[in-house]
């Protein structure tokens, strides 16, 4: 029996089981109380209003926070006990050390660029990572469904990641977006940056068809606000409801229990997934993309 | 910053008002107030790190880049210097070989020297002891023969004398001794050289 057919064995008994559980236990009919969004709703906790503006703490400021706070612990714990002969932990922050100084910043900038720009672009990937990570720790952060315990209302333990929500990549990419056009336009000047946008090989067409092609990048600039921090959000928060639905937000949802049972192994292959893969893949690719952007603004040609 | 606020304001408005009736829009609509916590967190994060992490970390690891590059150093230096010893030595060896080489040859050439002197001179000397001696053994036998020609010469004056009863004049006498003499043959006596 080749491997192939193993596979699609196991997947077909697996479906099957699911579809023979639906039939033996049924449904306790369609659960319409359970909104899994809503784990991602912000529920304001102290309101603060500052000049017209929302400033309100909730939980997405506590996971930014703790974001925060979980990146300067560890490196500035880590810069101080700098050891000749390094540990485990050590090793790990300066692997990580290197990969920014040298591969996202070192490998797409030049060297007085690449200097002005580490302490930005290491903080990106640092802080983006320590963020995905909390986000798969269960914190006891659900105020909306709280738990009795002895008398006390504790919120309920939930996962929730700064990343899974958009304001956050996206202001991150907004501040990418402007320091590479401010850089492009300090080391080129307004018009010849705007003209380094072109693409080489069309100097000789007709300036209708230049003026198209700029048009074009003009949206390809404006898309970029909008892939960087999407990609990073939509993958966090995909990931984020993979584990919700695995974990059991299916069977409620379905009202079928005992399918539970069967999507928990899943929840359990999908968070090994995003905690050794999509955490750190997805804070590399945004700070690599970032350096790329800043790097391609300053580049000679484009 | 009025026009920014009220747009946020707007956002936030449908963020949390639009999340119950319209199901998940809430999640792609940004809060201007969350992106302002996010700036000024991710600003403090940076700061602390661009101040205190970042300058430590890139010191230590330039400290130990540092160090492995003096210890590389200094090996490559103790391993040259002591290529330079062993070559010295072995040059040195070289030499006191070549010498006692040199010293042996000259010794086996003055044994060489005094044995051929030794021979020689011993060989001088067999010589000069056969020569003498041969000289002796010739003086010896020409005394000899001379004692007996002169016996001779007596023996026959005396016996001519007897069987003649006269005595010789010196005319006969020396007829006589000549003829006796003639007739004996001393060259058997004689040594080699005296013969030719």
């Amino acid at each position: 029996m080749s491997r192939k057919i193993k596979i699609l064995l196991g997947v077909g008994v697996y479906f099957a089981v699911i579809i023979a559980i639906g039939l033996i236990f049924g449904s306790d009919g369609k659960n319409e109380s359970f909104q899994p969004q809503n784990e991602f709703k912000l529920e304001p906790w102290v309101h603060i209003k500052i000049a017209g503006i929302d400033l309100s703490i909730n939980k997405a400021v506590l996971y930014l926070v703790l974001a925060s706070a979980a990146t300067v612990a560890t490196m500035v714990w880590i810069s101080r006990r700098m050891a000749d002969k390094p540990n485990r932990v050590q090793t790990a922050v300066e692997l990580a050390y290197d990969l920014t100084r040298n591969n996202i910043t070192g490998g797409n900038l030049d060297r007085t660029m690449a200097i002005k720009w580490f302490p930005f672009l290491a903080t990106l990937f640092f802080w983006i990572w320590f963020s995905n990570i909390i986000g798969y720790l269960p914190l006891p952060t659900n105020t909306e469904h709280p738990v009795d315990i002895l008398g006390v209302e504790v919120p309920a333990f939930a996962l929730y990641a700064a990343t899974a929500n958009i304001s956050i990549p996206l202001v991150l990419t907004l501040v990418v977006w402007f320091s590479y056009h401010y850089e492009g336009v300090r080391h080129k000047g307004f018009f010849p940056y705007l003209k380094s946008w072109l693409p080489s090989g069309i100097e000789d067409m007709p300036f209708a068809f230049k003026a198209f092609v700029f048009v074009i990048e003009c949206i390809s600039h404006f898309v970029r606000l909008i892939s960087l921090s999407v990609r990073l959000f939509a993958n966090i928060l995909a990931g984020h409801l993979l584990l919700l639905f695995m974990g059991g937000g299916l069977a409620v949802l379905l009202g079928l229990a005992a399918l539970g049972a069967l999507t928990f192994p899943m929840a359990f292959v999908f968070f090994v997934f995003e905690v050794g893969l999509v955490a750190t893949l997805q804070a590399f690719i945004f700070s690599t993309l970032s350096a790329i952007y800043i790097g391609g603004a300053v580049a000679e040609s484009h | 910053m009025e026009f920014a606020s009220e747009i946020g304001q707007t956002l936030v408005l449908a963020a949390t008002e639009g999340g119950e009736e319209e199901g998940g829009s809430f999640l792609v609509s940004p809060g201007l107030g969350l992106m302002i916590w996010t700036l000024l967190v991710f600003g403090f994060t940076m700061w602390v790190l661009s101040k205190v992490a970042f300058p430590r970390i890139q010191e230590a690891l330039d400290k130990r880049a540092k160090l492995i590059a003096e210890s590389i150093e200094s090996a490559e230096r103790a391993k040259q210097e002591s290529e330079e010893l062993t070559a010295e030595y072995r040059a040195r060896l070289t030499e006191a070989r070549e010498q006692a080489d040199d010293i042996v040859a000259r010794a086996r050439k003055a044994a060489d020297t005094a044995k051929a002197q030794a021979t020689e001179e011993g060989k001088d000397k067999r010589e000069e002891l056969l020569a003498a001696a041969r000289r002796d053994i010739e003086a010896e036998t020409r005394r000899s023969l001379e004692r007996i020609r002169k016996q001779v010469a007596d023996l026959t004056v005396l016996t001519t004398e007897k069987v003649t009863r006269k005595s010789l004049d010196d005319a006969d006498h020396r007829k006589l001794v000549d003829d006796a003499l003639s007739e004996v043959d001393f060259a058997s006596l004689a040594p080699e050289e005296s013969k030719g």
